[in-house]
């Protein structure tokens, strides 16, 4: 029998979850997860190699990471029988600077594979006791319980080691993890290379999630400052985070919920803005950026911002095609820019947008990815009217943004110089190698738009889109549905597709609450952030490559697609099942598994080291 | 012909406060939306609603691809100048009421008998009988009896909101479709809003 050496014995302790030579608190790198009682969650085993790079000698939990960024990883405290426990992460730092934010993590049970996963992170205490089993997450023979930590370095942190530890009590004995943290010199850039949008409709689910607070005041509560409060902590929450966070205002017919735009009153040449008052409280803090006043990173207006416009506001849709219509529309835009500008609100784009489809009953043309070229003509008399509308040398900014899929590159041509930011369906955009390039040379914004993957998927699945966005060079993703996580997200769970954060009311907080898959998605950001501040010495094309290898071993072509032959049919003639078939190719690219974005991570941290 | 139509209003005035007590709807409510609901019968051509949903669409409405679950409604397709000219219509009759209120266009599947599809919705979002998203649902027994009558029909099947169906005639005199007149006691700003 041959002799098993060391490494094999350390993985094998690691997927099973068998002690460790640290006892009962364990330290797993960020893309390992760990499950209830202890063991690696089965889409994350194929990196569980990973777990040994994260110590050093004697057991030391080794951190390396630049300043203005986050280190981070799990900390898991195992006990073989219900007891009491404390632990406790300190990283002492003379100046103050470095600061460790911890998280309980929440062990979802997803019905359709009736595993647990953790994902919510529940902000706790640097100190935090508790006992095992959770007594609130409520699993039989729970003997694990697993924590998420954030180590912050601030930009003016200096350089250097600073040494930590990580200290578990329970019954008479304390088990201690001691923690080195390497602070680079290197500052990762606060101005991200790609925008991760995360995406949101309307304010009900709000409601929804936020119950014991909206039945307290429920005749009030969307005009309430809980309510304002909240929508900002959502907002603050994806900011730190790098994201940033959208809610669309109306529904399919044109109903505007009344946070998202002016009171309007009157008819035809007579109709005008009455107050502001809902929508200044609503967007004055987003738009000045004084909501993020208290936020680590630079406190700045919001990028981006849905306006409630569509077919059916400001301007009635009976009067459609006649004089009325213009007169609405173009009266009340005119005063929504002259709002906007004296206010100064002149540093966030402002998207006219169309979500509407003609499935949904409310207008005979798509607003949102058009398929039928005859719908086009509807745009294109919303840009006359916006052109009247608007002054020529506004210095607010408005953008004309469409959501496309199947005839994108039609729409491209026929509606240049009208739409100006394009959110494009990442399959059909894998089509055309040249469109990003072309649009933003002349001046465009482009994001391609998809959803998040479950927690059912490798820990750094979600890594997949901010870097797919990179190697393109096209400008941001979109999250197209962030923030539902289902009826029973705790213990009957959907998995998470539409959802990256979690109401924190259970936990008696009343804002919203991160989890595990948003920190990856952030962790991913800051390191694509700084690889691309490589670019002055290295081409911009060698570190895509180099990334694109790292991650997947594939090559930048393999990230798009061959022009497929419908492509050149009228878009009307294509089917869906067709277009999946033109997609395999970067279909076939796969799951990196858990170990994908730890080797860039590390390419990015050769690269500063290069630098240095 | 005048006696019978005054002992119909008085009956219906008699059923629609039986419905203020059993759905807190109050009964001029009902009577206002049944008035608009009588003139949306006349005023909504029947003959340009009969032309709004294409011909590809009803080709697609019922198909299936295990591969493609977005098939139907990726196909679904309207003219959009009757799709307009009825909808000017149905806007125009809301304000016929005091309050916010809907008239929906709902049309029969022809060859899918025991079907009903919405084709125009309208601002408020407000329908009894409409479930988010879909492009066709199950006839109800009362639209059953607006199509077969000509009859208006009042329901009041969720609590706080009344509908008056009311038929929409062709060119030759038949029922081709129905209106919903539609409002709610209390008004939810937020609902539908996604």
């Amino acid at each position: 029998m041959r002799r098993l050496q060391a490494p094999f014995l350390f993985l094998l302790m690691v997927i099973s979850g068998q002690a460790l030579p640290a006892a009962d608190l364990q330290a797993l790198p960020e893309f390992l997860r760990s499950d209830p009682f202890g063991a690696i969650v089965a889409p994350d085993r194929s990196g569980a190699d990973l777990a040994s790079n994260l110590y050093g000698t004697q057991q030391r939990v080794m951190l390396t990471g630049c300043r203005g960024g986050y280190v981070s990883f799990h900390l898991v405290v195992k006990l073989p029988s219900p007891s009491n426990y404390t632990l406790e992460v300190a990283i002492p730092d003379r100046a103050n600077k470095v600061q460790i934010d911890l998280f309980r993590e929440w062990f979802h049970f997803t019905d359709s594979d009736r595993h647990y996963y953790p994902d919510a992170l529940i902000p706790v205490h640097a100190t935090y006791s508790s006992r095992l089993p959770e007594p609130d997450n409520n699993i039989p023979q729970q003997t694990s319980q697993a924590f998420w930590v954030d180590v912050y370095i601030p930009p003016d942190t200096r350089p250097g080691i600073l040494s930590g530890r990580a200290q578990l009590k329970a019954g008479a004995k304390t088990t201690i993890l001691p923690i080195r943290l390497t602070v680079l010199a290197s500052i990762i850039p606060g101005e991200d290379v790609v925008t991760i949008d995360h995406n949101s409709y309307g304010s009900s689910w709000l409601a929804q999630q936020f119950v014991a607070s909206y039945q307290h005041n429920p005749d009030h509560w969307f005009e309430s400052d809980q309510f304002f409060g909240l929508v900002h902590a959502y907002h603050r929450l994806f900011y730190e985070h790098r994201g940033i966070f959208h809610q669309l205002g109306y529904g399919h017919s044109g109903k505007v919920a009344p946070e998202f735009a002016p009171v309007l009153e009157g008819s035809g040449r007579a109709k005008h803005i009455t107050s502001w008052s809902l929508y200044d409280r609503h967007y004055g803090p987003l738009l000045d950026g004084t909501a993020f006043s208290a936020c680590r990173r630079v406190p700045r207006p919001i990028p981006f911002v849905y306006l409630p416009i569509n077919p059916e506001w400001p301007a009635s849709y009976e009067f459609w095609g006649e004089a009325g219509y213009e007169a609405e529309f173009v009266n009340v835009v005119s005063e929504i820019e002259r709002h906007f500008r004296e206010k100064g609100w002149t540093h966030t784009n402002f998207e006219i947008f169309f979500n509407h489809k003609k499935r949904y009953k409310g207008f005979p043309w798509d607003g949102d990815e058009v398929r039928f070229p005859k719908d086009l003509k509807y745009f294109l008399e919303y840009g006359r009217l916006l052109r009247k509308a608007l002054p020529a040398d506004t210095p607010a900014h408005f953008l004309f943004r469409v959501d496309v899929s199947w005839d994108m590159e039609q729409q491209f041509e026929i509606l240049k110089g009208v739409v100006k930011l394009w959110c494009a369906s990442g399959g059909i955009l894998s089509f055309y190698k040249d469109a990003p390039k072309m649009l933003r040379d002349r001046g465009d914004v482009i994001w391609y738009y998809g959803g998040p993957p479950g927690v059912t998927d490798s820990s750094a699945a979600i890594t997949e889109f901010p870097l797919r966005a990179w190697l393109w060079g096209v400008n941001g993703y979109v999250h197209w549905l962030t923030v539902s996580p289902g009826e029973d997200p705790w213990f009957h769970f959907n998995g998470g597709q539409t959802a990256l954060v979690y109401s924190g009311e259970r936990f008696g907080l009343t804002e919203p609450i991160p989890s595990i898959r948003l920190k990856i998605q952030r962790n991913c950001l800051q390191d694509l952030a700084l690889l691309d501040s490589f670019k002055g010495r290295k081409s911009l094309e060698s570190l895509r490559a180099g990334a694109a290898r790292r991650y997947n071993h594939s090559s930048l072509e393999d990230w798009w697609n061959p022009r497929p032959a419908l492509a050149d049919l009228p878009s009307d003639q294509w089917l869906g099942s067709a277009i999946d078939d033109a997609t395999k190719h970067t279909r076939a690219l796969g799951d990196p598994g858990a170990s994908g974005w730890y080797n860039v991570h590390q390419y990015a941290l050769s690269l500063q080291a290069e630098a240095k | 012909m005048k006696i019978l139509y005054l002992i119909v209003s008085l009956l219906f005035v008699m059923l629609g406060t039986l419905k203020l007590s059993r759905n807190d709807v109050p009964a001029e409510m009902q009577m206002e939306l049944d008035s608009l609901a009588r003139v949306g019968s006349v005023m909504v051509d029947g003959d340009v609603c009969q032309k709004i949903v294409t011909e590809r669409s009803k080709e697609f409405l019922f198909a299936s691809d295990p591969r493609d679950k977005f098939l139907a409604g990726d196909n679904y397709d309207v003219d959009d100048v009757a799709f307009n000219s009825v909808k000017k219509t149905l806007l125009r009759l809301s304000h016929l009421v005091s309050y916010p209120a809907d008239v929906n266009l709902w049309m029969p599947i022809e060859g899918h008998p025991g079907k009903i599809q919405l084709v125009i919705r309208n601002k408020n979002e407000m329908s009894q009988f409409w479930s988010w998203g879909e492009l066709y649902g199950d006839m109800l027994p009362q639209m059953e009896t607006v199509l077969k009558t000509g009859r208006r029909v009042a329901v009041a099947r969720k609590p706080g909101w009344i509908s008056v169906l009311a038929p929409i005639h062709n060119s030759l005199g038949d029922v081709v479709g129905l209106i919903e007149a539609v409002s709610q006691v209390k008004v939810d700003a937020h609902e539908n809003v996604k």
